[in-house]
């Protein structure tokens, strides 16, 4: 007899009642389990008995509201005001400014060669003997283009330096690492996408 | 395997497949939070746990110990719903 021939209004109330039954019990067993599993789970992760913690060592955990310091009250801002030295130009910067003046000063971040190549770009219209011997590294491992198509594209490249985030802190150009701060005139907003660069003719 | 088991395997597949015993689930674990039956057998776990120690407690120990108190606890005024939806389902579903 096939499956789909099996038919409940052949079924006399009472098998009907059973099997109803039957499926109430699968589902409260599985009530239970599921409450063991959570209070074992509980127990062996060590927060069953929260609640029951005397009210001494509550007061010990309450939520801190003090100014300056966090819920549990810990100090949050302790680092904002330290000064570190520059392992490579040994001057003294912001701890919060820290990360990012590395990755400019060793030359390894993802913006750094860009702007060593704008450097190049522009030593190159103010003075022949531009920094391309130091930036050489870099342009290596620019693997986009030749070292010829870069100079020509990165003429260009100058004029759309605003894709960068970066670009619109100004104190960034106080700190005398980025380009010269006749920048400022080339970029009349920051973050406004050169639509017209972005399709090289 | 016997016509009724076959029955009941078929009922219990068709259930599964149309969400219908999941939702029946969540409707006991529902009613059971509210009506008490939760804190209740919580509070027998903690009376085991304290008595077995509790770092040897193990799943078993709790099992054998909550689930015939478990099922023993359920109102009847929960069962009473929860049949009544099975076999609803079991009338709509009549031809499997």
């Amino acid at each position: 007899m096939k499956m789909d021939e099996i038919s409940m209004s052949s079924l006399d109330n009472s098998k009907l009642e059973g099997v109803a039954q039957d499926i109430l019990s699968d589902l409260v067993e599985d009530a239970c389990l599921g409450l063991c599993f959570e209070v074992h789970r509980a127990v062996k992760q060590g927060y069953f008995f929260l609640e029951d913690t005397d009210q001494e060592t509550m007061r010990d955990f309450e939520i801190v509201d003090q100014p300056g310091v966090d819920v549990f009250g810990q100090v949050y801002n302790q680092w904002k005001n330290k000064e570190c030295v520059c392992p490579n130009c040994s001057r003294s910067i912001a701890a919060s400014r820290f990360a990012p003046h590395l990755e400019k000063c060793l030359g390894m971040g993802r913006n750094s060669s860009r702007i060593a190549n704008r450097r190049i770009v522009t030593g190159n219209n103010t003075n022949n003997k531009s920094e391309s011997d130091q930036e050489d590294n870099d342009d290596v491992n620019d693997n986009d283009w030749s070292y010829g198509a870069e100079k020509k594209a990165k003429k260009r490249k100058s004029d759309k330096n605003p894709n960068s985030p970066r670009r619109s802190k100004s104190f960034k150009h106080k700190s005398g690492m980025m380009g010269p701060r006749r920048r400022m005139d080339n970029q009349e907003s920051p973050r406004m996408l050169m639509k017209d660069e972005a399709f090289p003719q | 395997m016997s016509k009724d088991s076959q029955m009941r395997a078929a009922i219990n597949q068709k259930l599964i497949e149309m969400g219908e015993r999941d939702r029946l689930k969540e409707l006991l674990r529902a009613k059971l939070v509210e009506c008490g039956w939760k804190d209740q057998l919580k509070a027998h776990c903690k009376d085991v746990i304290r008595e077995k120690g509790l770092e040897h407690i193990t799943v078993e120990d709790l099992v054998a110990e909550i689930t015939p108190k478990g099922r023993a606890l359920v109102p009847d005024s929960v069962k009473k719903e929860l049949l009544q939806r099975i076999k609803t389902f079991l009338a709509q579903h009549s031809t499997l």
